[in-house]
């Protein structure tokens, strides 16, 4: 799993990251997410990555 | 509201056998046998078949005196390829593809949109089909027939199992029957009783059972709208309130409907004619008259025994391992047992294998069941989403599945059963894939495994002298070696390159894979397999 900076863009990820859940409902929102994280699971691929990934994502709840 | 009337078709009309006095109750002596089987469901009357084509004469105990289940219609109804390929070589193939209905294409739903099909002809090498769909009982009545047409086994019906000792060499059995109680003894006792075994339970063994929550209603219908005989499901069906539904062709023209209900939907509600009758007509639309076949609601369960085998009894099927129906990896895992063990039993009988070879069995089955659970757990999950979040994660990969073939690959409702492969073992040191039936010189590797029980030798590019090289080993042990032609369709399929002999055991499974093959070199793999000293 890659921790250093990867994105090119940061501050123009984050924003069209917003922009699609403009005017969506909390739920709309949420499914919009669901959608974005299967297509870039399927960018990334490599199971033992994706596995370290949900993890991360989990631990950083707190 | 007008009122509809419900029909039903006539019940199946099912065979009986007669309960003869065993010899042991009418002369009072307890006698030996080699092989004993409790229950004839698919995994023991598959394995009392397989025992009588290797000319194992096995007693086989059933508490009934017909085929399938009281009172209920056909359970299983999805038989794969290995499993037709074991029914080949077991003479009954031919019947039961006569009376069946073969299919390879499934398609999965959501909504109106088809999300994916897939047609599993493409990866097929075999003779026979991926899949036929059967009454499960039609099976059980063609096992029985080839059974009495073989001969030497002896089908005591109306014989049930009320008690089990396992002895150091060999297992009592006690037996109940309408003539009177008898006790028999033998080397190994098989228990075949399925599910709910109660010869299992009263051995204190653990099978770490669950229940699922998810509910369903089959019903079984025969009408007339030209649907395709292909294996259709919804992952939510607009006319089953957004719920699932399986869609599926068996024989005499009887469609299996396999309808998801609510959890807390009541089994005796949602199975009155009139409430799955209503179902029917928002599946099949005014005007197509339909009769009910069967109605039967269920919930599902698993369960895996920790170890199939215990002293000299082994456990085959439901008894052993019990999986959610989607995928067919129930009865056809069963039929694997029988079809993995009997050989074994065989050998090991006759001394022409070493008694631990009855180890593999667990091994490999073992193996083979917790993949089957793994696999059928998750379909399960995908198929009744316990939350909002997983909820919402279906909807995401159903969404994408439209568009996109990658997240089609994530839908699920069910991965059908394929031949296991077993992992590396002292018997089968890479472990063990399956061989199909592949067409060679006229003739297929099923039909080349059906005399007798032998192991068989693909020699890829070999020459004549190469053949004639291996001919004393072949003298002495069970062995047939052929010729293959590098690059035809068995050593496509088999994966192996010129100058290669790929070791086939009588079960259709891959032993050992030998490069640049000595009589010395094959005598080894053979003695590995057989789990027979191995010289230096």
């Amino acid at each position: 799993m890659k921790t250093e900076p990867n994105i090119a863009d940061p501050d123009g990820f984050y924003e069209a990251w917003i922009a699609a859940h403009e005017g969506l409902a909390d739920g709309e929102s949420a499914d919009l997410d669901a959608r974005l994280v299967l297509l870039l699971a399927n960018q990334v691929g490599d199971m033992a990555v994706l596995l370290k990934c949900i993890a991360a994502a989990r631990d950083a709840d707190d | 509201m007008s009122a509809e009337t419900w029909k039903f078709a006539p019940a199946y009309e099912l065979p009986q056998w007669p309960f003869v006095v065993p010899p042991d109750l009418a002369t009072g002596d307890r006698i030996r046998y080699p092989v004993v089987i409790a229950g004839g469901g698919l995994a023991g009357l598959t394995l009392a078949c397989d025992l009588a084509v290797r000319g194992v004469r096995a007693v086989l105990l059933d508490e009934d005196d017909t085929v399938g289940v009281k009172g209920a219609s056909s359970r299983g109804i999805c038989y794969a390829q290995k499993s037709l390929e074991i029914f080949e070589r077991l003479g009954i193939y031919e019947r039961i593809r006569a009376k069946g209905i073969t299919w390879s294409v499934g398609r999965t739903f959501s909504g109106h949109d088809e999300l994916y099909a897939f047609n599993l002809k493409d990866e097929s090498f075999s003779e026979q089909p991926p899949f036929i769909n059967l009454q499960q009982f039609y099976l059980e009545w063609f096992l029985v027939d080839r059974i009495l047409e073989l001969g030497g086994t002896d089908l005591r019906w109306k014989n049930k199992v009320t008690a089990v000792e396992n002895e150091a060499e060999g297992v009592i059995v006690e037996v109940e029957t309408p003539a009177g109680n008898y006790a028999l003894e033998c080397d190994w006792f098989i228990d075949a009783t399925g599910a709910n075994s109660r010869i299992r339970s009263a051995m204190g063994l653990e099978v770490n059972a669950s229940r699922s929550a998810d509910r369903w209603c089959i019903s079984d219908v025969k009408f007339k709208k030209p649907f395709a005989v292909e294996r259709w499901t919804w992952i939510d069906a607009p006319f089953n309130e957004g719920r699932a539904v399986w869609q599926h062709l068996m024989a005499d023209d009887v469609w299996r409907l396999d309808y998801q209900m609510g959890e807390d939907a009541d089994p005796e509600s949602i199975s009155r004619p009139e409430v799955a009758g209503a179902r029917l007509r928002e599946q099949l639309g005014p005007g197509v008259e339909f009769e009910f076949v069967w109605i039967g609601p269920y919930q599902y369960r698993d369960h895996l025994l920790e170890t199939f085998r215990v002293d000299r009894t082994l456990f085959i099927g439901d008894a052993a391992h019990v999986v959610s129906p989607f995928g067919a990896r129930g009865g056809n895992n069963g039929i694997q047992d029988a079809g993995n063990l009997g050989w074994k039993l065989a050998l090991v009988l006759a001394g022409g294998a070493g008694e631990d070879l009855v180890d593999s069995y667990h091994d490999e089955r073992y193996a083979a069941a917790a993949e089957n659970l793994k696999i059928t757990k998750r379909t399960s999950r995908f198929l009744a989403p316990r939350s909002a979040a997983e909820h919402r994660i279906r909807r995401a990969v159903a969404a994408l599945a439209r568009h996109h073939e990658f997240a089609r690959r994530v839908a699920n409702t069910g991965r059908m059963a394929q031949a296991n492969a077993y992992p590396p073992s002292m018997w089968a040191k890479d472990g063990a894939r399956s061989v199909q039936n592949v067409v060679l010189d006229g003739t297929t590797v099923m039909r080349l495994l059906a005399d007798g029980t032998r192991f068989l030798g693909l020699w890829i590019g070999a020459s004549d002298a190469d053949i004639a090289s291996l001919q004393g080993v072949a003298a002495c042990w069970p062995l047939v070696v052929r010729r293959v032609a590098a690059g035809s369709d068995v050593a496509r399929h088999v994966a192996a390159g010129p100058g290669t002999l790929v070791l086939v055991r009588p079960d259709a499974y891959v032993a050992a894979q030998i490069g640049a093959p000595t009589p010395e070199r094959v005598e080894a793999a053979l003695r590995r397999a057989l789990s027979l000293e191995v010289r230096a």
